[in-house]
Formats: C-alpha cells, sequence, structure tokens
C-alpha cells in the first residue's frame, strides 16, 4: 500500500480516487458511487495528518474512529463527513476554527499539504544554535551585582528598600537576587531574544523548588485511610473484624487529603510594566513548572493565557514561547479590560474559585477605573485571596494615571509593595504565608461609592 | 436499545421526545450509537447536554441511570459499595452464605448500567470530578467492564450508550477525551428555540414564544456575564404566561428578568439599556419571523 500523500493525488487519481467533493470533478469516480475503501482510508488520514500539523491532538485512535464512522455513514454528504470528522478530531471548542478551515480545503479537494510552518521551525533551530549553554553573557543582560536600580531609577533605594516579602530576612545578597538586577536597557521587546544566563536560570530553579514546597494546600473531599481520621470507615472496620469473628475491635478512619491550592497569576507586561516583564515572565515560568495547579496570564491591552507555553521542560524555549504567544508585549494597558477578559472566559470556567489569585500591576490604567473597580471586585468575590502585587506603590498617591489602582484598592485583599523584582522571588514566601486563611472581607460596597471614595 | 437505522430516523425519534437537536448532533449521537462509544458533549451551562441523555433514554426506550459528579467521588459512590449492615448482621447470625457475593453487593450507578442490557448511562458534570476518578473511568469506558477485587470482573452483554457532559470548569484528560466522540452544544439559533419553546410548553401562544426568543437571541449577543440558556428562556415564557401574558411587556419583563438573568451586573446593565428598546425590537423581530413565512419546525 503506498502512503497516502494528500488529497490532491486522491482526487486526481483517475482509476477510483475518492475526491471528498460534491461537486462531480472531470476525472474523480462517478457520482453516486461510494468510493473505494483504499481511497477514503488514503483521504482520512491525510486529513488528520494535516490536522496534526496544525496543532490539534489527534490521535491514531482518533483516526480509527473516524474512519469506522465514515463506514457508517454516507460519505458522499458533506454534513455527515463533517460532523463525524468533528466528533473524532475536534476536542475542544477552540479548536473548531481551525478544523472548519481544514475541513473545508479537505471538502473541496485542495491539497492538503503542510501549511507555511518555516517560522515556526526556524524558532527551535535558533534554540539549537546554542548560546545558552556558551555562558556568554548577551548584550542585554545586566551582570550581577551592578547596577542594580530600584524601579524608579534610584540606584540606593535597591539595597535599602527590600520588598516586604522579603524584608525582615534582609536577604538581598542571596544569591536569588540575581533576579533582581535588571536595568532600564532590559526591556523585553518582540525583537530581541530574553537570553537568560546561567546565574538567572539557577535562581530560577530556586524558585521554582520554593513554590512547590510552600505551595498552599486545601482540603480535598477525598479520604484516605488515617489513624487520625475523624470519619469512620466502615469498609476497613468490617474487613478488620473478620479476622475476630465479627466482633470490630479496632475501628478504622479515614481522613480528608490535603490538595494544592490553585494559583492564578496575571500578570501587567504593559509600556509601564516593561522593565519588569522579563523577570515577571521568568517567575511564571518558575511558578507553572513548580506548582502543581498554577495558572499564568499576561495582559497588557489584552488577555493572553500562557500557561501552556510554559509548562515545557526547556526552561528557555518555554520563555521565548510564551513571549512569542503575547501579542501586545510592552502595549498599551486595558487593566480593566484584561480582567473582564478573564472573568468572562475563564473566571466563568471556574478558574479563580478558591484560588490564590496574584495580580502583579503598577495599575496604570488608561481604561474606565469603573470597569476596573467592578472586574478586580468580580474577581475577589471568586478567589479564595486576592493578591495585588504593585512595583511602583510610590505613586499609588501621587501619579495620577495609577488612578486603575486607586480604584481597585477597596477588593484587594493583599497589597503588596513591591519595590523591585526580588520581590517576586519572595512571591514562594508570601505564598505559603497567605497559605489557607480566608481573608477578612466586609460586605462588598457597590462599585460607584468605592470608586468616588478612593 | 433498538438502535437507530439512519441519521433523520433518530432525529424523528428525538423529535417526538420533544428535544429538537440539529444536523451536527443528530450525525454524533447516530454515530455514538453505532460505533458504540461514549459521547463526551460540552456547552454552555443550559443548552440542554443533560436533557440529551435524557431524551435519549426516552427516545430508545431504555432505562436512564445517570451519575452525577462531584468531587471526591469514589468508586463506591460510583461503581459498588457492600451492604455493611447486612453482612454484620449475617456475621453474628453465623450464616454460611459467604460475605462478599453478589448477594451483600450494592450496585451503583456504573454497575448498574452494566447489568441492565441496552441502558443509557450519563456521567453529569465530569468536569467536577477529580482526576483520580477520571482515570478510574477510562477502563469501564475503553471496555466496558469493571473488576471488583472479591467478585471478579463484570462485563456488559450489551455495552450502556455513555453520554458524558462537561461545563468545562477544568479540561478533561487527553485519554478520555481520545475515547470518544467530542460535541459541542452552541445555544440554538432563534428558529430552533421557537421551536423547542413551543414543543416544551404546548399551552403558550406563538406570539408569546416568539417575542421571549427573539429577545433572549439579542441578549446572548451582549457579552454578558452569563448569557441565558434554553433552560432560562423556557422559564421565562412560562413566567410571562402564568402571570396571563400574551405578549411581552416592558414592565412585566422589568419584573420577571431575574427568572432570565442571575448575574446582579447583568440584570443592571440590561435594565441600564433601557427594556422599553428591547421589548420592541424583540416584538418586531417577531413580526418579522412570522412575515418571512419561515417554517417554524427545526430546520
Amino acid at each position: 500500500m503506498e502512503p497516502p500523500v494528500g488529497l490532491a493525488d486522491q482526487g486526481a487519481r483517475a482509476d477510483g480516487g475518492w475526491s471528498p467533493g460534491t461537486v462531480p470533478r472531470p476525472s474523480g469516480a462517478g457520482v453516486g458511487e461510494r468510493p473505494p475503501d483504499q481511497a477514503i482510508l488514503a483521504a482520512a488520514v491525510a486529513l488528520a495528518r494535516a490536522l496534526r500539523e496544525l496543532g490539534l491532538t489527534v490521535s491514531v485512535d482518533s483516526e480509527l474512529v473516524f474512519f469506522s464512522a465514515l463506514a457508517e455513514l454516507d460519505v458522499r454528504k458533506q454534513s455527515d463527513v463533517y460532523w463525524a470528522a468533528h466528533a473524532a478530531f475536534v476536542h475542544t471548542p477552540d479548536e473548531r476554527t481551525v478544523f472548519d478551515s481544514t475541513f473545508e480545503r479537505f471538502w473541496a479537494g485542495y491539497p492538503m499539504t503542510q501549511p507555511q510552518r518555516g517560522a515556526e521551525h526556524g524558532e527551535s533551530d535558533s534554540r539549537m544554535g546554542g548560546h545558552q549553554h556558551g555562558g556568554e553573557a548577551l548584550p542585554q543582560f545586566q551582570q550581577e551585582g551592578k547596577a542594580a536600580s530600584a524601579v524608579d531609577g534610584d540606584k540606593q533605594r535597591a539595597t535599602r528598600d527590600i520588598p516586604s516579602a522579603e524584608g525582615e530576612k534582609g536577604a538581598s545578597d542571596q544569591k536569588r537576587g540575581v533576579l533582581a538586577a535588571y536595568s532600564e536597557r532590559e526591556t523585553v521587546s518582540d525583537k530581541q531574544p530574553l537570553a537568560y544566563n546561567h546565574d538567572e536560570l539557577a535562581a530560577l530553579r530556586r524558585l521554582a523548588e520554593d513554590i512547590k514546597r510552600s505551595a498552599p494546600e486545601r482540603r480535598s473531599r477525598r479520604c484516605r485511610p488515617a489513624r487520625g481520621g475523624h470519619r469512620l470507615d466502615v469498609r476497613r472496620t468490617l474487613r478488620d473484624s473478620m479476622t475476630t469473628d465479627g466482633e470490630a475491635f479496632r475501628l478504622a478512619y479515614t481522613a480528608q487529603t490535603p490538595r494544592p491550592r490553585r494559583l492564578l497569576f496575571l500578570c501587567d507586561v504593559s509600556g509601564s510594566m516593561e522593565r519588569y516583564s522579563r523577570v515577571l515572565l521568568a517567575s511564571l515560568k518558575a511558578a507553572v513548572g513548580a506548582a502543581r495547579r498554577a495558572e499564568a496570564f499576561v495582559f497588557a491591552t489584552r488577555l493572553t493565557r500562557v500557561t501552556r507555553s510554559l509548562d515545557g521542560r526547556d526552561l528557555e524555549r518555554a520563555l521565548e514561547q510564551a513571549r512569542a504567544a503575547v501579542p501586545d508585549w510592552s502595549g498599551g494597558t486595558r487593566i480593566g479590560g484584561a480582567l473582564a477578559d478573564f472573568n468572562r472566559t475563564y473566571g466563568r470556567r471556574g478558574f479563580a474559585r478558591g484560588a490564590i489569585v496574584l495580580v502583579v500591576s503598577d495599575g496604570w490604567d488608561r481604561g474606565d477605573p469603573e470597569l476596573l473597580a467592578g472586574e478586580v471586585r468580580r474577581l475577589q468575590l471568586q478567589s479564595r485571596r486576592l493578591v495585588w502585587m504593585n512595583p511602583r506603590p510610590m505613586e499609588v498617591d501621587q501619579q495620577p494615571l495609577a488612578i486603575g489602582m486607586r480604584a481597585a484598592m477597596p477588593f484587594v485583599d493583599d497589597f503588596v509593595p513591591g519595590h523591585d523584582p526580588r520581590a517576586i522571588a519572595g512571591l514562594a514566601r508570601l505564598i505559603s504565608d497567605l497559605g489557607g486563611q480566608r481573608p477578612q472581607r466586609s460586605q462588598q460596597r457597590p462599585v460607584r461609592a468605592a470608586v468616588s471614595g478612593g | 436499545m433498538p438502535g437507530f437505522d439512519s441519521i433523520e430516523q433518530l432525529r424523528d425519534a428525538f423529535t417526538g421526545q420533544r428535544y429538537l437537536m440539529d444536523e451536527g448532533l443528530a450525525t454524533v449521537v447516530f454515530l455514538a450509537q453505532r460505533l458504540r462509544k461514549p459521547l463526551l458533549v460540552e456547552g454552555e451551562p443550559g443548552v440542554g447536554k443533560t436533557e440529551l441523555a435524557k431524551a435519549l433514554a426516552a427516545a430508545s426506550g431504555a432505562p436512564l441511570i445517570r451519575l452525577q459528579c462531584y468531587e471526591g467521588i469514589d468508586v463506591h459512590h460510583a461503581l459498588y459499595d457492600w451492604d455493611y449492615p447486612r453482612q454484620l448482621l449475617q456475621l453474628r447470625a453465623g450464616g454460611s452464605a459467604p460475605l462478599y457475593s453478589e448477594e451483600f453487593l450494592v450496585r451503583r450507578p456504573l454497575l448498574e448500567a452494566l447489568a441492565q442490557p441496552g441502558s443509557v448511562l450519563l456521567i453529569d458534570e465530569l468536569d467536577r470530578a477529580d482526576d483520580e476518578f477520571e482515570a478510574f473511568l477510562l477502563e469501564f469506558l475503553s471496555d466496558f467492564q469493571v473488576t471488583i477485587p472479591e467478585v471478579g470482573v463484570i462485563r456488559a452483554e450489551v455495552p450502556p450508550a455513555v453520554v458524558i457532559t462537561s461545563n468545562r470548569t477544568r479540561d478533561l484528560h487527553e485519554a478520555l477525551k481520545r475515547r470518544c466522540l467530542y460535541h459541542w452544544i452552541d445555544h440554538p439559533d432563534l428558529l430552533r428555540e421557537v421551536a423547542i419553546a413551543k414543543a416544551r410548553l404546548p399551552g403558550v401562544g406563538e406570539r408569546l414564544a416568539d417575542q421571549v426568543c427573539a429577545f433572549v437571541q439579542d441578549l446572548r449577543w451582549l457579552d454578558l456575564y452569563r448569557s441565558p440558556g434554553v433552560g432560562e428562556t423556557l422559564d421565562w415564557v412560562e413566567a410571562f404566561h402564568t402571570l396571563g401574558r400574551e405578549e411581552i411587556d416592558a414592565a412585566t419583563a422589568d419584573r420577571t428578568l431575574g427568572t432570565l438573568l442571575k448575574e446582579r451586573d447583568d440584570l443592571e446593565r440590561i435594565r441600564g439599556q433601557g427594556l422599553e428598546a428591547l421589548v420592541e425590537r424583540a416584538g418586531e423581530r417577531a413580526t418579522e419571523l412570522r412575515q418571512d413565512g419561515a417554517p417554524g419546525g427545526p430546520g
């Protein structure tokens, strides 16, 4: 059996090849007859392959399902074939767009050749070029120990103002501090590679370890046998009693097992946060890799979910992928709009339910403060705890642009000023400190009053 | 379960159960039945995912067995348990029957579905269960058999038709999706929604059903936090009907809006936009609907 190449080959074959199309093709099989199984199989495989190329998870199982489905249907009827393929290959609603366009091509009898993927492959190739293991510092990387400056450019401040999360430790000289080494040049633009060096990557791994150890837990509904439990395990008690002739001498108990609590990061990567976004992204990677249940989103003018991109094993590659996934690095800020996006698409699906939500943003918002306040309130209501980390806390009262921060304040459970990105490195401790406690919240005030009052 | 020979026949049978499906859903249900594959349906709340399983059971004259998922659900809730009180009694009475035999086995929904040939098994809101339970389901869904250590392997003579629903509060595992046919149910379009309303609420006037459905269709474009589902549309139609209204009017709409919208922000927003305008527009659309002479049936 020759390997199926593409639909074009199938359609062009005069000897009974199946061209899946309602339009009779001059060289195609006669309309009205069912094409031979061989041709259908080849075409089905070509479609599956094309979908796989485009990023859908198409397993051999799905192909088999599709093929056996075709055996049950009228393969000349577009809607039958469409829905069969849809049922077999599509697994989330997000995949429908890609599927629809691919199917259209398939049905029209266009070749199912590979789309232009050169650029994406190029990405992985450039990685092979391998600067990251060479140990050479790339231009925009700031050497450790040199010129670490505070957010507002005040170089002295960086050593004095240690973020509250790490505060009492006075850990400015810790290795982890390399994450804090940044300068104005260290912005994330589309053009330059992110280029983290060895020390930074090592620091990231340590941060990941910290987060893993300190991830807060919640009690799950699932029970395990436990000595100190409070719930009688009748099944085990009875089984044990078999050895004593039905006399239950020892009662067995179960207890609820702890589960990691979800961590949800919403990070601002807009223009005003430019100096942090590189470090921020790295910290996100650490958190997503470490915590079993962490979700990461970044936003400037719109919201992008980066959890999947950051999930990879290869640290550098994951970071580059995440950056590539965000269309508006250093764009304008629409915090309210981005949070609204989140609440609508993800919040409704329960992403924030019972989670510790960490918003990292300076609160510089050009949108409607009332919208922002409303969305923050909504987010707070869904979350276990809403923490807002602001790298420019000094400006909240003075800067007219920080109006967004003032609007959001009443609905934030914890406000953490992070004068420099070391605060992000101290995240782990912060998160574990917050842990299981439920914050004190007063009855929610109406949004409008809160804005005018703030 | 009597099978369906064609998609059309299946659709008619569902229509007979007052469940109106579009072509896509009909095809997928047909295939699931023919290929003996579980069917995974997702969709916004209120589009009729659970109803689908109920209609399938009714249309094929099969018993419906429902397993509602929740966090912490485990084998003893889903599959089987032992009847402890009776076992204890038996022990005390010194009876000779083996303690771990079918006699003391309590069948939970999954086992029940295997035992009843040709039943319809609804695994509702699987996303609420945890990963461990999902993993446990894999064996069940691929082979339609389960292993009870004390009894052995129990296999279905005729595998049940399985419908799994999910609200996407989390992503289900790929391994599970691979074993299923997938379908995303959308909100129905205006004509279908009207048809559904009429089928479900036969006593309600056409004009009222048309208007309410047109109103709701408009709302779905407004990007609300929680778009009303078909279930809520029906509730709202009934609300008007119960209050003795033949047509919708702004005042009654205002008072009964809580039937339709269940988020305070949504309510405020719609009231802020002016109900009069929305009601008026719904009236116009309802009139157009009849003037075009469009068939009210499922199309």
